[in-house]
C-alpha cells in the first residue's frame, strides 16, 4: 500500500513495504542521503529526522505509520540557500571531522535548542547523548552550540 | 632566496569539505549510486572452525534476481602482510566464525540476503581454539597446518605452529643486569581485549569491470593496497585495477587493508553490472579488524637509585585466523613497551598468535595503546617496589638526547624531559580537582608514551594551471583527520606562494596519482606533505626560471607571493603567478612537476632485532598525559575529573585541527580504558553485535581536554611537521589506569576498567591476571635459538 | 494503521498479528536474530490510546503516551517525581519521543525497561480490552501474564492512583546515559509528620529477567524514619533475595551488588521530591 507524505515541504508517496525503515524509503527511493544508517538501532542518531516537528530516529520508523506526516532532514535545514545559524557555528568553529554524525547531530540540536533556546553546556551534552560522535570527541562541536544559545 | 615567509604556513585554515557535510550533501561511498548496480551480500560461517564437507548453489543461482555467485575457485590468490596466508574465501576449512564462504550479487539486498539463504553449507565441525593459552599449549590443534608453504613476503620472521610471526629485540646482557645484586626485580602481567573502530561509515565499495579493467570505487585508506591486494587475489595484473576513493566517513585504521573489494571486483565481472557490497553494522561488529586482545609478561631489574639495567617482555598478540596486521605490529613493542626510558638492556619477544577468531587488525596507534598502558602501569609498580615518587622515576628515566632506543638506535633531541616540565607547568596552574570527588576514591596520574610516525612511500605531481591555481594530484585520502583539506594545501600554497584555497586537491585515483603507502600512521601530512612539497619545489622553480625571462632578473632575486611573483623586497611588483604559466605555455609547455619520498632510514644497532619490519623509527612521537579520577566505591564507575594532554607535535601548521584530533583522540582512548571491549563467546562468535551493547563513548562520558602542543622537537617532516592524529589515543588508557591504580590501591592489570571489573577489583574478586602460559623463563617462550 | 480500538482489536484476533506502538523494539528484531512477524496493527494513531486524563482519584495514560509526553506532562510534580524520572532518562532524547508507556510494560523481553518498576512502586495498573470485555489488571499482575494474553487483547491505557506520595527512582548505565541500566530501584513512600514510613512501595528493575517488588525490603523499613543511610543498610542486608542475571553487558552479581547504593540514591531522590 502506497505511503503519501510530506518530506521537506513536498508530497511524496513511497510504495515501499509498509515496514520498511523510513531512513530506507529517503536514503534509497527518494535519494535524500544526508541522514546516515549507520546502526539500524536508534542508538546513534546518525538518521536523525523531524516527525511532525518532533525528533526520529528514522532506522527505528516503519514508513507504514507516517501516511500524511511531515518529515524533515538535514537537507531542509539551509532550504533558503543560507546555512542555518547552527550550521555556521559549526562551520566556523572548524569542528567537522570525517561528517558522518553532523546530519543526524544536527537534527537532535535544532529540534532542542527550539525547546530550549537557553540551554547551557550540560543541557546540551545531555541532549546529545543518542548521537554517536566517533571523532570528535563532542566538546568542540559543544563549544560552538554553546555561542549560539549566548548569541540568542 | 626567494623563499616565502615561513610562518605564514601556521594558520587555522577553515575545511572546504566542511560545509557539504553539514549540508548533508557529501557523498561517501556508502550514499553513491549507479545505474543498474546489484547488491551484493556474503555468506558467512556459523562455526568457529570446520571442514567444508559441500557448498552447493545451484539452487540460489535459480533465486530471483541473482546476478552472480563467487566462491573460492573464483579468487586463486592468498594475500598478507609478511606472509600470504589469507585467503578471500574459504575453500577447505573455516577458521573463523563470520568467515566469507560465498559472495552473491543480486537486483535487490533482499533478494542477495534469500540467495545465501539457498547456498547449501555443509560443515563437519572441527575444535575450535579460541584464546592464546590453547593455541599455544603443547599438542595444540594447528589453525594453518600448511604454514610453512605459505609465500613468505618479507623475510625474518621466526614462524611455526601456531605462531604466524615472532619479533625480538636483544640488546646488552641482561642475565647480567638480572643477577646484580643491587636491583629490584618486579615483574608484572597485563591482559586487554579487543577495540572495534566503529566508523560510522561502514566498509563499502562500488566496483564495475569496464574496457577489461576493474574500476574500485571504495572507502579505504589505502588505494594501493586495495589496486595490488586485489589484483593478487583475483590472478590478474595490478594494472588492470583501478581505485577511486570518495570522501571516507571514519576509518581509523579499519580501513588500512583490502577487505571487502574483491567481493565486489569479482561480482561485477561475473555479472557484467555495477556491484554495491556495504557490510551491516553487525558484519562490522562481528568481523571488524580490531586493534587485537593481547598478554604481557614483564620484568625489570631496577637500582634503588632507579635506573632500570635490565628490562624483558614477552607480548601475545591475538591475530585471529590470518596473521594480518599484526605480523607488521610485532615490531612496535620494541618500540613502545621497550620505549620511553633508557634501559641498560633488553630482550623482548612479540609473538603475533592464530586463533580461530575474527581477524584483527591495525586501529589508531595500533599496540602503542595497549603497550604503553602496560609500561606505564609497570613503571608505576616499579616506582612502588623501590619507593620513589613517579614523577621523578619518569624525569630521570626518560629518553633525551643521545640516549639509546630498544633496538639500539640513538634518539636525537631532548624532548620527553622538557615536555614533563611543561606538564608540571600545566598541573600548577589549575588547581586538583579533588572536591569534585566528593565521598569516591580520588587518583590522580602523569604518563609518557612514544609512538611514531610510519614514513615511507609517497608520490605527488603538481599541474600549476594558467589562472594561477595549483592541481595536487597524490593518492592520499581524507578520512576525517583534515589533512587533505588542510595541511597539504597549506604546504603547497606555502612553497609557491599562492593561497591554500589556490590548491586544487584531488581525490585519490590509482590511475593518476603514484604509489602511496596510505593514510595511516600519522604519514600523510609526513609523507604525502613531503612528496607534495617536492613537486611544487620543482613547479616553483620553473616558474622562476619563466618568471626570470620575462622580468629580465634572476631567479634569485623573485620571491613568490600573494599569487604573484615578485622582485624581492618589492611588494606589488613583477607579474601574477597566471602570467608567468601562461607564458610558459608557449615556451616551455605547461608547468607540472612530481616529486617523492621514503623512509630516510634511521640506524639501529646490528643484529639487536630479528623479525622486525622497522629497526628503528625515522620520527618517533611523544606524549605526557595527565589525568584526576573519581571511583565510585559502590559501583566501580570511573568518572575523569580533567585530562591534560601536552603533545609533540614537531611543528604546528593548523593548531585548531591538531586539537581537534586530540580531542577526538583521547576520546577514542577513554573508551578502551573505561567501556570499550568485544569478548568471544564459546561458540567463537564475538558476543557484541551492535551498538547496544559495544559501548563507545558519548557526550557526556568525555570532557574538555586541556591541550599544549610542543613544537620543535626534530622532525624530517616537510617544514618541521610530525604526523598529530595518530597518538592522542595512546596515553589515555595508561593514564585513567594508573589513575584509577592510585585512587584504589588495586594492581591494574586489564582494560577495560568497567564498572563491573572495577567494583571486581575494590571487592577483591577479580582474579589477577597471571599468564602461566608464558614461562618464566623466556627462553623458553620463542622460536629463535639461545645463542650458544 | 487502526483508527479505533475496536478496529485494533479485531485485527489482533487473527493469530500472529502484533500490535505496533513506537515501533522501537519491533524495528529491532532483525539485531536480535528474530523473524519480523507477518502482521502487524498500528495503533498509535488512536485518538483515546494518546491522551491523558487526569480525575479525582486517579491519572489516565493512554498505551501509546510516549516518554517524552510523560515528562512534559509530569516534571515538577512532587508526586511523579519517580516517574518523569525513570521517563526522562530512558534511552536517548529521539527514543523517547517515540517508545510508548505501553510498548515499555508489553516489552516481555525487554529486561531493562526503566517504565515496570516506577510503575509498580506507583501501584499503578493497567486496562487491557480483551475478546471478553474491559479489564483492569496491576501491573505486578499483567507483567505475569502478558506472555499468555490470548489473541484479540490491547492494553489500552495505565491507570496512575492519585495519592500523596513522594517518589524516585535510581537507574545505574555502564556509561553517564545512553545504554539501558543494569539495575533500577523505583521507590514511593508516603511518610508520617516526624518522617517514618506509613507506607512504602520498592521495585527492582533490570536485575532480573522481570521487573518485581522488593517487599522484604519494604517490611523492614516500614514504621522506620525513612534515611538513605538505613534504606542502604537495610537493602544490603536483603539483597540476597535477588538471583542477578548474567548478560554481555554486566555479571549478574554486579547487579545485585550495586543495589544498595540504589536505594540510597532512589532514597535521597524521594526524600528531596516535594
Amino acid at each position: 500500500m502506497p505511503t503519501s507524505l510530506m518530506i521537506n515541504g513536498e508530497r511524496r508517496t513511497s510504495n515501499r513495504d509498509p515496514m520498511t525503515p523510513l531512513i530506507d524509503v529517503l536514503r534509497d527511493e527518494f535519494l535524500l542521503t544526508g541522514a546516515k544508517s549507520v546502526c539500524r538501532e536508534g542508538v546513534c542518531g546518525a538518521c536523525t529526522v523531524h516527525l511532525d516537528g518532533r525528533l526520529a530516529v528514522s532506522c527505528l520508523v516503519p514508513i507504514g505509520t507516517v501516511e500524511g506526516k511531515d518529515v524533515r532532514t538535514v537537507e531542509s535545514l539551509a532550504m533558503a540557500g543560507e546555512l542555518s545559524p547552527l550550521q555556521q557555528v559549526m562551520e566556523q568553529h572548524d569542528v567537522v571531522q570525517c561528517g558522518m554524525c553532523f546530519p543526524g547531530i544536527l537534527m537532535t540540536l535544532t529540534s532542542f535548542f527550539q525547546a530550549q533556546p537557553n540551554a547551557g553546556r550540560d543541557e546540551i551534552k545531555a541532549a546529545l547523548v543518542g548521537n554517536i560522535c566517533r571523532c570528535t570527541g563532542y566538546e568542540r562541536l559543544v563549544d560552538a552550540a554553546v555561542t549560539l544559545t549566548k548569541r540568542s | 632566496m626567494a623563499i616565502a615567509d615561513p610562518a605564514a604556513v601556521t594558520m587555522n585554515l577553515p575545511r572546504r569539505d566542511a560545509r557539504d557535510k553539514l549540508l548533508g550533501r557529501t557523498r561517501f561511498t556508502v550514499d553513491r549510486k549507479l545505474p543498474r548496480m546489484l547488491h551484493a551480500a556474503i555468506l558467512r560461517s556459523e562455526a568457529a572452525s570446520a571442514r567444508i564437507v559441500k557448498i552447493d548453489v545451484t539452487r540460489a543461482k535459480q533465486m530471483p534476481g541473482v546476478r552472480a555467485i563467487a566462491l573460492a575457485e573464483d579468487a586463486p590468490g592468498m594475500h598478507g602482510i609478511g606472509i600470504a596466508d589469507h585467503p578471500l574465501f574459504a575453500s577447505d576449512v573455516i577458521r573463523f566464525y563470520g568467515e566469507q564462504i560465498a559472495a552473491v550479487a543480486a537486483d535487490t539486498y533482499e533478494q542477495a540476503q534469500a540467495a545465501l539463504r539457498a547456498i547449501e553449507v555443509e560443515l563437519e565441525p572441527l575444535p575450535a581454539v579460541l584464546t592464546m593459552a590453547e593455541a599455544l599449549a603443547p599438542g595444540a590443534r594447528l589453525i594453518h597446518p600448511g604454514w610453512k608453504n605459505y609465500e613468505v613476503l618479507f623475510e625474518g620472521g621466526a614462524r611455526g605452529g601456531n605462531v604466524a610471526w615472532e619479533a625480538t629485540v636483544i640488546r646488552g646482557d641482561i642475565d647480567a643486569a638480572f643477577a646484580r645484586d643491587d636491583v629490584v626485580v618486579v615483574e608484572s602481567c597485563f591482559r586487554v581485549g579487543r577495540q572495534n573502530h566503529v566508523s560510522l561509515e561502514p566498509r563499502a565499495v562500488i566496483a564495475t569491470y569496464e574496457d577489461g579493467r576493474y574500476h574500485i570505487e571504495t572507502s579505504t585508506q589505502v588505494p594501493w593496497t586495495v589496486r595490488n591486494q586485489t589484483a593478487k587475489l583475483l590472478g590478474v595484473p595490478a594494472s588492470q585495477v583501478h581505485v577511486t576513493v570518495p570522501p571516507v566517513g571514519g576509518a581509523f585504521g579499519q580501513k588500512f587493508d583490502c577487505t571487502l573489494e574483491p567481493y565486489a571486483a569479482i561480482l561485477a565481472r561475473k555479472a557484467g553490472l555495477p556491484v554495491r557490497l556495504v557490510y551491516s553494522r553487525q558484519e562490522e561488529m562481528l568481523t571488524c579488524l580490531c586493534r587485537e586482545n593481547a598478554e604481557i609478561k614483564m620484568r625489570s631489574a631496577v637500582t634503588r637509585e632507579g635506573d632500570i639495567v635490565g628490562r624483558e617482555a614477552v607480548v601475545l598478540m591475538d591475530c585471529g585466523a590470518y596473521g594480518g596486521e599484526q605480523i607488521f605490529l610485532t615490531t612496535m613493542t620494541a618500540h613502545t613497551l621497550m620505549g620511553n626510558y633508557k634501559l641498560g638492556s633488553v630482550k623482548a619477544a612479540t609473538r603475533a598468535v592464530y586463533t580461530n577468531t575474527a581477524p584483527n587488525g591495525a586501529f589508531r596507534a595500533c599496540n602503542g595503546v595497549y603497550n604503553t598502558f602496560a609500561l606505564e602501569r609497570h613503571t608505576d609498580e616499579i616506582c612502588e617496589a623501590i619507593g620513589m615518587d613517579p614523577l621523578e622515576f619518569r624525569r630521570r628515566n626518560v629518553l633525551g638526547d643521545g640516549d639509546l632506543g630498544a633496538t639500539g638506535q640513538v634518539f636525537e633531541g631532548d624532548v620527553l624531559g622538557p615536555m614533563l616540565d611543561r606538564m608540571a607547568a600545566m598541573r600548577e596552574k589549575s588547581p586538583p580537582k579533588k572536591d569534585l570527588a566528593d565521598d569516591r576514591l580520588y587518583g590522580r596520574a602523569t604518563v609518557v608514551g612514544t609512538w611514531f610516525v610510519f614514513v615511507g612511500p609517497s608520490a605527488a605531481t603538481i599541474n600549476l594551471n594558467a589562472d594561477g591555481s595549483a592541481t595536487l594530484i597524490t593518492a592520499g585520502v581524507e578520512i576525517g583527520q583534515g589533512t587533505m583539506v588542510q595541511a597539504l594545501p597549506q604546504i603547497v600554497a606555502h612553497e609557491l606562494g599562492i593561497h591554500p584555497d589556490d590548491v586544487i586537491v584531488r581525490n585519490a585515483d590509482t590511475d593518476a596519482a603514484g604509489f602511496d603507502l596510505g593514510v595511516g600512521g600519522g604519514r600523510t601530512t609526513v609523507s604525502v606533505g613531503a612528496a607534495s612539497k617536492a613537486a611544487a619545489a620543482v613547479v616553483r622553480q620553473k616558474i622562476l626560471e619563466t618568471a626570470s625571462e620575462l622580468l629580465q632578473t634572476r631567479p634569485e632575486g623573485l620571491v613568490l607571493r600573494n599569487g604573484r611573483v615578485e622582485l624581492a623586497g618589492v611588494e606589488g611588483s613583477g607579474m601574477t603567478i597566471a602570467k608567468v604559466v601562461q607564458r610558459a605555455h608557449q615556451v616551455t609547455g605547461p608547468v607540472v612537476g612530481s616529486g617523492s619520498f621514503t623512509n630516510p632510514g634511521v640506524a639501529a644497532m646490528p643484529g639487536c632485532a630479528a623479525g622486525h619490519f622497522i629497526d628503528a623509527i625515522d620520527i618517533p612521537v611523544f606524549n605526557v598525559h595527565d589525568c584526576e579520577v573519581a571511583v565510585d566505591p559502590e559501583t566501580g564507575h570511573v568518572e575523569i575529573l580533567s585530562y591534560k594532554v601536552v603533545q609533540d607535535v614537531g611543528r604546528a601548521l593548523n593548531p585548531r585541527a591538531i586539537h581537534g584530533q586530540i580531542q577526538g583522540g583521547v576520546t577514542q582512548g577513554i573508551g578502551y580504558a573505561l567501556h570499550e571491549e568485544h569478548t568471544i563467546g564459546e561458540d567463537g562468535c564475538i558476543r557484541q553485535n551492535s551498538l547496544e551493547t559495544y559501548r563507545v563513548p558519548l557526550a557526556l562520558d568525555t570532557l574538555a581536554i586541556e591541550i599544549d602542543l610542543y613544537e620543535g622537537a626534530p622532525s624530517i617532516g616537510p617544514l618541521g611537521v610530525k604526523g598529530a592524529g595518530e597518538v592522542p589515543v595512546m596515553n589515555p588508557p595508561a593514564a585513567i589506569a594508573c589513575a584509577v591504580a592510585n585512587a584504589t590501591a588495586c594492581r591494574i592489570q586489564q582494560t577495560p576498567l568497567t564498572p563491573p571489573r572495577v567494583l571486581g577489583y575494590l571487592l577483591g574478586r577479580e582474579p589477577a591476571v597471571e599468564l602461566p602460559h608464558i614461562a618464566d623463563n623466556w627462553w623458553d617462550n620463542v622460536l629463535m635459538k639461545r645463542p650458544s | 494503521m487502526a483508527d479505533s480500538v475496536a478496529d485494533a482489536t479485531a485485527a489482533l484476533t487473527d493469530d500472529g498479528c502484533v500490535p505496533l506502538a513506537g515501533g522501537t523494539w519491533i524495528m529491532r528484531a532483525s539485531i536480535r536474530g528474530e523473524a519480523q512477524s507477518r502482521r502487524y496493527v498500528g495503533i498509535g494513531r488512536i485518538p483515546e490510546l494518546n491522551t491523558i486524563d487526569v480525575k479525582d482519584g486517579e491519572i489516565r495514560l493512554g498505551a501509546c503516551v510516549t516518554h517524552a509526553r510523560l515528562v512534559e506532562s509530569f516534571a515538577g510534580l512532587a508526586q511523579w517525581n519517580g516517574l518523569a524520572a525513570a521517563a526522562g532518562a530512558a534511552a536517548n532524547p529521539a527514543v523517547r519521543e517515540m517508545a510508548t508507556v505501553g510498548g515499555n510494560l508489553s516489552t516481555q523481553d525487554f529486561f531493562a525497561a526503566d517504565l515496570p518498576p516506577a510503575l509498580l512502586s506507583l501501584d499503578a495498573a493497567v486496562e487491557l480490552v480483551r475478546p471478553g470485555g474491559t479489564e483492569r489488571l496491576s501491573v505486578g499482575r499483567y507483567l505475569d501474564v502478558r506472555r499468555t494474553l490470548e489473541p484479540g487483547a490491547l492494553m489500552t491505557s495505565i491507570v496512575l492512583p492519585r495519592r500523596p506520595m513522594r517518589t524516585g527512582h535510581a537507574r545505574l548505565p555502564l556509561r553517564k546515559a545512553g545504554d539501558y541500566p543494569v539495575a533500577i530501584v523505583s521507590m514511593a513512600a508516603v511518610l508520617s509528620s516526624d518522617g517514618r514510613v506509613d507506607v512504602i512501595r520498592i521495585a527492582v528493575g533490570s536485575v532480573e529477567p522481570a521487573a518485581g517488588r522488593w517487599t522484604e525490603l519494604e517490611e523492614k523499613l516500614l514504621g522506620r524514619p525513612l534515611d538513605p543511610d538505613t534504606a542502604h543498610e537495610m537493602a544490603e542486608a536483603t539483597a540476597d533475595t535477588f538471583t542477578g542475571r548474567d548478560s554481555v553487558e554486566a555479571p549478574g552479581w554486579y547487579r545485585v551488588k550495586v543495589l544498595p547504593a540504589l536505594v540510597r540514591r532512589a532514597t535521597q531522590a524521594v526524600l528531596s521530591s516535594r
